[in-house]
């Protein structure tokens, strides 16, 4: 019977390699498989990497270090950097955990439900990604801003960095949780409610300690990006010291005053967690890919 | 009866999945539902498990009626062709999921999460996620975890469909022994007839949303009601104007019986102990199977002159009008 | 599946519906309304404004040549990445991905030690053969490469992963050489996510503002891009001319949106 033959076939794909997992020796000399025209490219692509990434990061972190620690300690100590630091960090926690929730049901209502106009919300969500910087600040404005049809004004006030920094990082939770809810397996859920599971405990029990590596995966890259935004908050926020000020700007206000140093000081702190998300994403991936 | 289903339809858009289907289950026998993909067997078992609504009729489980009863309360064990695990979860962990959602006693869901794995052989991986088991101990983890609340009717669909042929026979001979030693009222679906042969007490024959037939392997394989229940559980050769099975049909090499229908063997092959005929007969190709000595002995080659009855005592169904 | 309850249905799809068009439909709605608010006239100003033409133009520059150099980039060390082994690999594929999470305004800082031509590592050595690059456009399209490299990468290596080399393999066994099974399997097979990595990084590169604005000294006239525009007109008081600028920079960006959302195959159940 031929569906007895797919099923045999397609059972012994995975459960083979995994079977061998928990016992998988890593290798500690990486083979070297290039060709003689792949060594070439890897090389041509490696420079212009270098020139283009490693080697300006790279002076981010001299410069940087120039002033020693006590350049870092002195660019903090800043009252206004300070400002800018906790008014980055504090804005860019409250809009990660909006998107936690927010995201979540929006990524269960593009995949469990259905209703006119779906398809529309779905490519509404990635607006933000498309959208340049500086015109989705013009574009909060319209609704927020001076003229707000809605009599708000949240223009040059802490809302507005709320308001941008939700609108830049809105897609984030959506489209890493999104798929994973799609590759949910019914047949878990119906296991759950035959075992006598309620709707709340399935969701509490099983579909969300499923998608916690997504919802996790999305916070991180949300965050990052929001602790690193520029251009969406220039007309919004006014750039006011120790109120709408963030930590961007202020790199930016140190480059424009000839102060290299500490805006690679505090650059080169913006790095430093743009690289724990990006290793944190990594382990967080890893972990996933066990649990098969 | 444990299962009483009668009168249920089932639609899905315009295909008619269950048409007025009506079965009934005897208390703690092991039954399959036995029929071609896409027959309807796989819903009447999510129906009877509560996991899908039928149009109409009526289910009821030990005498209560479930029809409108949520799959949450009908305390019946499922178990999935693709397992169902719950991947974040240990193999304990998933065993005990049914007795946490009960509220039972810590203690008493420790011991019966140790005795259920000793049952399934797989007490030395409580502590291993299910991604680190193989197939097959995925799937007795899940039928544990399905027994774990001491269900009323265990429920399996293709439970051994995803697996490979060797750990399929290993665990169908292994359920039908736990069966006899559970003996909770026990329902499977398969498309394999062997499978259902070789397992169950009782098969009831499925297809395109209609049962065919309910009876024991031997009734179902010695008294087929039509010929459709005789062509799934075997092979079936049609031989004038009777169907009966390739190896139900005596060969000799001289026109001897009456009625005999004469032939000239087109292809002759040896399999293991048997030898199969193609015979070309006035009335189209007739399939003869026998054994390699019987062979010999009559001489047979391909190219040689041949005379074919039903053996005396075969199952037999009349031919259907050819269409 | 779970089937939620109504009530709770309705509720969760207003809570998505609501939040999406109050943060983002009404608000983008509003700013194409108020382009139209004089019918045509703030579009036809804004297109016979020089300073905006010039943006224009200088941004297509920009962004086409930031997406060629990424296209070729992208795809040869996809190829490499997937294909090949090497030491330093599993760093790279990571390395990779900073770009994503580094902020524009670093970037620009980043560039700007490294290639001014008055104490930066490289830019007086360039200058003095007479490249320059920061406050000119190959500081732009570094900048523009910079923050639009893994699009094209995140896209292609899946694909490759997906494919295997099953087909590579048969096609030298026939016979064809490395570039023949490039250009006949590989390339075909990964079309597709080129296509889409190209259409996002196009996307992305004609809306960079934060490491462009740091790099080109945004200097009015010279090396201000359509990005640049938007904000300098609309301090100006032209708000008009910032809202049509922005409406075009919706409009190419949504289409990119559209073309990828038509293209993207639906995903196999």
């Amino acid at each position: 019977m031929t569906s007895a033959l797919i099923g045999a076939s397609a059972a012994a794909g995975p459960a083979s390699p995994e079977g061998r997992r928990p016992r998988r020796v890593r290798r500690t000399t990486p083979h070297n498989t290039l060709t003689r025209g792949a060594g070439l490219g890897l090389g041509v692509a490696m420079i212009w990497f270098s020139l283009l990434v490693l080697i300006p990061l790279t002076a981010v972190i001299a410069a940087a270090g120039q002033g020693g620690w006590s350049g870092y300690f002195d660019v903090l100590r800043n009252d206004q950097t300070w400002a800018a630091v906790t008014l980055t960090v504090s804005q860019a926690l409250v809009v990660t955990l909006v998107n936690i929730v927010i995201g979540s049901i929006i990524a269960w209502v593009l995949v469990r439900d259905d209703f006119w106009g779906k398809r529309l919300l779905d490519v509404i969500i990635d607006v933000p990604f498309a959208l340049p910087t500086i015109v989705a600040g013009l574009v909060l404005l319209s609704l927020y801003g001076p003229n707000s049809p809605l009599g708000l004004h949240w223009a040059f006030t802490p809302n507005a960095v709320t308001l941008a920094l939700a609108f830049v990082t809105l897609p984030f939770i959506v489209r890493t949780v999104q798929p994973v809810l799609e590759e949910l397996e019914a047949d878990v859920e119906e296991a759950a409610a035959s075992l006598g599971a309620s709707r709340a405990t399935i969701v509490r029990r099983i579909i969300l300690p499923s998608l916690a590596p997504a919802i996790a995966a999305g916070a991180a890259l949300s965050f990052a990006r929001a602790i690193s935004e520029y251009g969406s908050l220039v007309l919004l926020s006014g750039n006011r010291p120790f109120q709408t000020e963030v930590v961007s700007v202020r790199v930016l206000t140190f480059i424009e005053n000839g102060n290299n140093q500490s805006a690679a000081a505090l650059a080169s702190i913006m790095l430093a967690v743009a690289l724990v998300v990006i290793v944190a994403l990594d382990v967080v991936q890893r972990r996933v890919a066990r649990r098969g | 009866m444990s299962i009483d289903v009668s009168g249920v339809t089932k639609k899905f858009g315009d295909f008619v999945a269950l048409d007025d289907v009506s079965v009934s289950l005897p208390t703690g026998q092991l039954t399959a539902l036995l029929g071609p993909s896409g027959g309807g067997k796989s819903t009447l078992l999510r129906i009877i498990a509560g996991l899908d609504r039928a149009d109409t009729g009526t289910v009821s489980i030990e005498g209560t009626d479930a029809t409108r009863l949520p799959a949450q309360k009908r305390n019946v064990g499922f178990v999935f062709q693709h397992y169902a695990v719950f991947k974040h979860m240990t193999v304990a962990k998933n065993v005990a999921f049914g007795l946490e959602i009960r509220k039972r006693p810590k203690a008493e869901i420790e011991h019966r999460v140790d005795e259920l794995l000793k049952l399934v052989h797989l007490s030395q991986f409580s502590h291993r996620l299910p991604s680190q088991l193989s197939g097959g101990q995925r799937q007795r983890m899940a039928l544990a975890r399905a027994l774990a609340v001491e269900p009323k009717v265990l429920l399996l669909d293709e439970p051994f469909g995803a697996l490979d042929a060797k750990v399929r026979k290993e665990l169908r001979d292994w359920l039908r022994r736990l069966h006899d030693e559970v003996h909770v009222t026990t329902v499977f679906v398969t498309h394999d007839q062997e499978e259902a042969l070789e397992v169950a007490d009782e098969i009831v024959v499925i297809n395109e949303g209609r049962v065919e037939q309910i009876g024991s392997p031997d009734q179902l394989y010695d008294e087929p009601a039509n010929d459709f229940v005789m062509g799934f559980l075997g092979e079936v050769t049609q031989l004038g104007d009777i169907r009966l099975r390739p190896h139900d049909i005596e060969v000799s090499a001289t026109p001897g019986s009456a009625g005999a229908l004469s032939g000239r063997i087109t292809r002759l092959l040896r399999v293991g102990f048997e030898v199969r005929l193609t015979v070309s007969t006035a009335g189209g190709e007739v399939t003869v199977v026998l054994t390699r000595t019987h062979a010999r002995q009559l001489g047979l080659v391909e190219g040689s002159h041949v005379w074919l009855t039903a053996a005396s005592g075969a199952t037999t169904v009349p031919a259907m009008v050819a269409v | 599946m779970v089937d939620v309850s109504t009530p709770t249905k309705w509720l969760l799809r207003l809570v998505a519906v609501g939040y999406v068009f109050f943060l983002v439909a009404w608000p983008v709605g509003l700013v194409v309304q108020q382009t139209f608010s004089n019918g045509l006239t703030n579009l036809t100003d804004a297109l016979s404004d020089e300073q905006v033409i010039g943006a224009l133009q200088l941004t297509l520059m920009v962004a086409l040549w930031a997406v060629v150099i990424n296209l070729v980039f992208g795809v040869g060390i996809s190829l490499l990445l997937v294909r090949f082994e090497f030491p330093g690999k599993r760093v790279l594929s990571a390395l990779i991905d900073l770009p994503l999470s580094v902020s524009p305004v670093v970037v620009g800082l980043a560039l700007l030690l490294v290639y001014n031509g008055r104490d930066g590592w490289i830019g007086p050595a360039a200058e003095s053969r007479g490249l320059q690059i920061i406050f000119d456009s190959p500081g732009m399209i570094m900048a523009t490469c910079f923050v639009a490299l893994p699009l094209i990468i995140r896209e292609v290596v899946p694909v490759l992963h997906e494919i295997g080399d099953d087909q590579e393999q048969a096609a030298r066994s026939l016979g064809a050489s490395t570039r023949q099974t490039f250009w006949r399997i590989t390339l075909p097979s990964i079309k597709w996510a080129v296509v889409y990595g190209v259409v996002l990084s196009l996307a992305r590169s004609l809306g960079e503002f934060g490491a462009v604005k740091i790099v080109s000294g945004n200097i009015t006239g010279q090396t201000q891009t359509a990005t640049l525009v938007v904000e300098a007109k609309y301090q100006n008081f032209q708000q008009e001319t910032a809202y049509a600028t922005s409406f075009l920079l919706i409009v190419v960006s949504i289409a990119a949106l559209v073309v990828v959302a038509f293209l993207r195959p639906k995903r196999a159940h």
